[in-house]
């Protein structure tokens, strides 16, 4: 444990000393795995599935803002669609534009999430996403980790119908439309993994707020067994033929991982460090303030309680122990 | 000389501004009524386009059918469905809106409150040097 927390504070200094370069290489990573994987999905658009290109718009990614990524994501999604069929960019733009409409104009902030969520379940790891969300964010966080789920599940239908949708005749533009928007609604997996997703971000929330000795730990815990029994029995209920080995592993692996984002990340509140600049009429300030990494004392407290002595030393002066 | 305090309470003061405080003064530089109405009025914008949006996936979705159809249905009462959704999408959007506003309003308040009291806290600091 020593040597852990060892590595915990050297990772602290690094990242405080470098975060100028290591925030924008961590967009950078994030970018080049988020395209290189839609790339890899879908890959229909010759000129985009370069190393070159995906190298490119990962590197402005790394000096934009974060929302940049899911915006060029999007558009390397709609893209490589379009090239495939015009039907299917469509229906998957019109759902990335309700999306937007609906619901990421209220939480900016939480539109990672939406990347994060089809990069993880490409992994095969997507639990990590809820039992964190649960875990850093709010009930609400909830509505973003169903609008990742959603924009997984289109695109999934998509490459694995593909080759259902190029038999088609290009004339059936209206049979075309009907069998993914059939195929996107009818869709039962969608309903349970979101109400999976859910549950769990709602019961890690919960419980990480209580006021118990490793609250989070246990949070983490509920919330990985509430995630496998939802699914489990979702699958039982709709007969979705889910992989239970895959479940569980999968479960087992996004907690270890959760575990070791608890321990390097949420407890040394990188995301804290400070850098600011302004002046008075004397000096310019260019402040760095890292937050301290503090280990909470048991806070102990001596009572003494000497009600006899009350009264016997009211006539006497006061003694001083 | 640099004094140590007043360096801690800017460098507090300029993180807040940096992040929710962009924000809230943003927010806090509206009247109540002004910034809720404006953000309920955007709501009621996107709300329109959703609409707009899903409702041309309806009709694209049975398009043949819709197209024979067309001939032979009462359109005042197709218009009357459709005005009637299409109000209360928007009138269930725009209240959440409205709600999701009213909170996040109140709390930038809150939040410049703070600010403008730790601003008076800096100037007295200046004036008593």
């Amino acid at each position: 444990m020593t040597t852990l927390l060892v590595a915990k504070q050297i990772l602290l200094t690094i990242y405080s000393k470098y975060e100028v370069y290591i925030t924008p290489l961590l967009k950078f990573l994030l970018a080049l795995i988020t395209l290189s994987l839609i790339n890899s999905r879908l890959g229909y658009m010759e000129t985009i599935n370069r190393a070159t290109v995906v190298l490119i718009v990962a590197l402005m990614c790394s000096f934009m803002p974060t929302n940049f990524i899911v915006l060029m994501g999007a558009v390397f999604v709609l893209l490589h669609l379009y090239t495939f069929s015009l039907e299917c960019a469509a229906v998957i733009g019109a759902g990335f534009l309700l999306l937007f409409l609906l619901y990421l104009r209220f939480a900016p902030k939480d539109t990672l999430v939406v990347t994060l969520l089809p990069v993880c379940f490409l992994l095969r790891i997507p639990y990590v996403i809820p039992i964190s969300m649960g875990l850093i964010g709010t009930p609400a966080s909830a509505v973003s980790v169903a609008c990742g789920v959603i924009v997984y599940y289109m695109i999934h239908y998509v490459t694995q119908n593909a080759t259902v949708i190029a038999a088609m005749a290009d004339e059936e533009t209206a049979a075309k439309f009907k069998f993914i928007i059939d195929g996107l609604l009818k869709n039962r997996e969608v309903v349970v993994t979101i109400a999976a997703f859910a549950i769990t971000v709602i019961i890690v929330y919960l419980l990480r707020r209580m006021s118990v000795d490793y609250a989070w730990t246990i949070a983490m815990t509920a919330g990985a067994v509430v995630n496998i029994m939802v699914l489990l029995v979702g699958d039982l209920i709709f007969d979705m033929n889910q992989s239970l080995a895959g479940v569980i592993l999968g479960t087992i692996i996004s907690f270890l991982i959760t575990l070791v984002l608890q321990f390097f990340v949420f407890y040394v509140d990188y995301s804290r460090t400070e850098k600011v600049q302004f002046e008075d009429d004397e000096y310019y300030y260019y402040v760095k303030a890292v937050p301290k990494v503090t280990v909470a004392k048991p806070d102990k407290k001596v009572k003494q309680i000497n009600s006899a002595r009350s009264g016997a030393s009211r006539n006497t002066r006061p003694t001083h122990y | 000389m640099l004094n140590e305090e007043r360096v801690v309470l800017m460098t507090k003061m300029a993180a807040f501004e940096e992040h929710e405080g962009k924000r809230s003064l943003d927010i806090g530089s509206y009247f109540r009524s002004d910034y809720i109405s404006w953000q309920v009025l955007k709501s009621i914008i996107s709300a329109t386009i959703a609409f707009v949006v899903v409702f041309a996936m309806y009709i694209f979705y049975d398009f043949e059918i819709f197209m024979t159809d067309i001939y032979k249905m009462d359109l005042l009462e197709f218009a009357k469905n459709v005005l009637f959704y299409y109000l209360g999408t928007v009138g269930v959007y725009a209240l959440i809106s409205y709600i999701v506003y009213t909170v996040r309003y109140s709390r930038a308040k809150k939040n410049l409150r703070v600010y403008y009291m730790n601003l008076h806290k800096l100037s007295s600091m200046y004036r008593n040097e």
